[in-house]
């Protein structure tokens, strides 16, 4: 069953075109990111879900499963810039979120998720005396008070530390694996690579990418090498076959020309410098995300 | 539990707990009482400083009356029972009217004037015992720098035409003490109307009217609809806007729809208001009871200001959450404020004209316009006046439909607008969205 069904939505804003044909099915049970540059369309697109814009044209469909009534009490979100009443307590705020979210106990649960996220001794403090990490998992906990079988999360790693960062990622495996499925946008290649069942991309207002990252992969082939030698960056100019190089400092990524021989490159290569590593591969997320969406292609379509 | 009452509950609770609503509960009637206090308290603080007044007399009789008439007053009035001072004394000094050059010698007293060396000075025209019409010497003169509203020109008016009625008297020869009622005035004692005693029947005779129920009561109605809707319904644009610039009206937006958001932020306010109107009205009745003044209060029409408020607070709010979800920022804000007050400040110009005349064309009218309803009506039937009976209930589903109204292009405004960033929308953007939804 598809919990998200987008069928040909378009959004547009005064002249400019947020979200153009767009089309989207989200399985039930799946983790599903959505990655594009900014301005591309994520927000307005969970916003659409999310019934805050309604699509000029096109339909949604949520769950799938005839019940639509309090369709917000089954879905969480996270919106990408997001504010907490500062003058509230902590667990005032987390209850009234409960209440809203129809939890059946929504003191005892505030109570669980705020020891979940080691925020009890904030309980009673008011949210603005918060720390920024602690007013993030704040946000967070209130997004997922009611374990709603959909929970769609705009960057939620955005600007979090690395051990908060992992709390919230755990958290969010937890819940997949009790059933809920999740949507989240996010700028990190990495994380969507290793957190992600599927993953959408949008450019422009338009899909560019849907599918598991091996079907993805699969689609640009094993046209890329990762190398590690002792010349790094300066002995890789000049060699036949090469469209482009990423440099990372210890490591570099070449992207082959279409039909270039890697074992020529190789040899070339050798000729030149020791070579500690060689590894013939698809091309990464980023590397896929920076060559559909670099900007000089930017630049053509503006 | 409604989501709507969830969200009221809290915009109740963060309202009444702060020390803002504390305060405000206790300046309001300061506000309103502060105006009567005011006159209250400057029309027993009379101006007691002594004055001066130069008589150019040209009857030749009536500057000596000015002078003794001064001269007793100072004697007999100027002191009460205590020995505190409660009026200014007069002094008149009489001078020869110069005919030569009159202009020259009232300039003199005009410096005079200027210079503080005199307070004012009269002239008492030749002819005014027997005035001719459009005649210069019928004519009795007060010049003085606050001549317009000053209470010696009454005090002089008040003397000389006295004298001038004794003397006018004394040549028709009347004697005095068979006229000494010539003059007495009888005034009409205002009266309300008779009416019947539901339980037993009998005819309850009319109770005189007096100005504290002819007006004060109408005002205190109005003046408190009036900052029911300042305090509750109008800061709703602020609120709005705050949350929006400060992301938590998308935070919201994912346990609630736009309506559920706007209306509950609504309805809390509306409990604001409620709370706060029935304090002040239980105040009111209480200390009424405790002065044996309880027979003004208008329990007839208190119904009707709740109903009212209820409708306005909703009428009004909803309006004014949607201007808030236009704006991006306070400046945004405060070049909306004023306008949209506005339409809410105009019906105060009315008071006055509505009251003294309640069933007048101007009155009704205005009574039967959806948003001032609720303000115009109210007072129109506070007043001792009985409106016809078809008024209120017309106005009332006037009322009822400019809410549903206000309520449908509230929400449409809001949902629309509400996450929208960047340049506030033209009001040609704002009907599009109104007509798209």
């Amino acid at each position: 069953m598809n919990v998200i069904e987008l069928n040909q939505i378009t959004k547009t804003f005064e002249k400019n075109t947020a979200v153009d044909h767009l089309d989207l099915q989200v399985p039930k049970g799946s983790i599903y990111g959505f990655i594009g540059p900014n301005g591309s369309g994520k927000t307005t697109t969970i916003r659409m879900i999310m019934k805050i814009y309604y699509p000029d044209s096109g339909d949604i469909k949520l769950f799938n499963d005839g019940q639509s009534v309090n369709l917000q009490d089954r879905i969480g979100y996270l919106p990408e810039e997001r504010g907490l009443y500062k003058k509230m307590k902590v667990k005032e705020l987390v209850t009234f979120y409960g209440e809203l979210k129809q939890v059946q106990n929504p003191g005892r649960e505030a109570d669980y998720w705020l020891e979940k996220f080691d925020l009890t001794k904030s309980a009673n403090k008011k949210v603005e005396a918060l720390s920024k990490g602690m007013s993030q998992k704040l946000q967070f906990i209130i997004t997922i008070i009611n374990k709603p079988e959909l929970i769609i999360l705009d960057e939620p790693f955005s600007g979090l530390d690395p051990v908060n960062a992992e709390i919230i990622k755990e958290v969010i495996l937890d819940l997949r694996a009790k059933g809920s499925t999740i949507v989240f946008s996010t700028h990190d290649m990495g994380v969507a690579e290793k957190m992600c069942d599927f993953i959408f991309m949008i450019y422009k207002g338009k899909k560019v990418l849907d599918g598991t990252l091996e079907s993805i992969q699969k689609l640009y082939g094993q046209d890329t090498i990762r190398i590690q030698t002792e010349g790094g960056m300066s002995v890789l100019e000049n060699i036949q076959g090469i469209e482009r190089i990423n440099d990372f400092g210890q490591m570099q990524e070449i992207k082959m020309n279409s039909g270039a021989d890697s074992q020529k490159i190789l040899t070339e290569i050798l000729a030149k410098t020791k070579v500690s590593r060689f590894e013939i591969t698809a091309p990464s997320l980023h590397d896929i995300f920076v060559r559909i969406a670099r900007p000089e292609k930017t630049e053509e379509h503006e | 539990m409604n989501k709507i009452f969830i969200i009221a509950k809290r915009e109740y609770k963060a309202a009444v707990r702060t020390k803002a609503f504390l305060v405000s509960l206790i300046l309001l009637p300061i506000f309103m009482g502060g105006g009567l206090l005011v006159f209250s308290i400057m029309k027993d603080n009379v101006d007691i400083d002594n004055k001066k007044i130069v008589v150019l007399d040209y009857s030749k009789t009536l500057g000596e009356h000015l002078l003794l008439t001064a001269e007793n007053w100072n004697k007999s009035e100027i002191y009460n029972d205590k020995g505190e001072q409660i009026a200014p004394m007069y002094f008149i000094e009489i001078i020869q009217p110069d005919t030569v050059n009159p202009f020259q010698q009232k300039l003199e007293l005009s410096d005079k004037i200027r210079k503080k060396e005199i307070y004012g000075f009269v002239q008492i025209g030749a002819n005014v015992l027997h005035p001719i019409p459009g005649d210069e010497q019928s004519r009795i003169l007060y010049f003085s720098e606050n001549s317009a509203i000053d209470e010696v020109r009454g005090w002089i008016s008040g003397t000389i035409n006295n004298k001038i009625r004794e003397i006018r008297i004394t040549e028709l020869g009347l004697a005095q003490e068979k006229i000494k009622d010539l003059f007495s005035w009888v005034n009409a004692e205002g009266m309300g109307l008779l009416s019947v005693d539901s339980k037993t029947g009998q005819v309850i005779d009319a109770k005189k009217t007096n100005e504290m129920q002819t007006i004060f009561v109408p005002y205190v109605l109005l003046l408190l609809m009036f900052m029911m809707i300042m305090m509750s319904a109008v800061p709703l644009l602020n609120a709005v806007m705050e949350e929006k610039s400060e992301r938590v009206a998308e935070v919201l937006l994912g346990s609630v729809t736009p309506w559920q958001f706007m209306m509950g932020k609504v309805m809390g306010s509306l409990g604001v208001s409620l709370t706060t109107s029935a304090i002040y009205i239980t105040g009111i009745i209480f200390t009424l009871g405790k002065m044996n003044m309880t027979d003004i209060v208008p329990f007839d029409v208190l119904p009707w200001f709740f109903i009212y408020m209820f409708l306005n607070i909703i009428m009004v709010g909803s309006i004014m959450a949607a201007l808030g979800a236009t704006c991006n920022d306070s400046k945004d804000a405060q070049a909306i404020q004023f306008p949209a007050m506005l339409p809410i400040i105009l019906p105060l110009f009315f008071m006055m004209p509505v009251i003294i005349n309640p069933l007048g064309k101007l009155a009704t009218g205005l009574s039967l316009f959806p948003l001032w309803t609720p303000m115009i009506m109210l007072l129109r039937q506070s007043t001792s006046v009985t409106i016809p009976a078809w008024q209120p209930i017309v106005g009332l589903v006037g009322v009822i439909l400019f809410t549903i109204l206000s309520v449908w292009a509230g929400a449409r405004i809001f949902r629309s607008t509400i996450i929208l960033q960047g340049k506030r929308p033209k009001l040609g953007t704002l009907i599009k969205y109104l007509i798209k939804g």
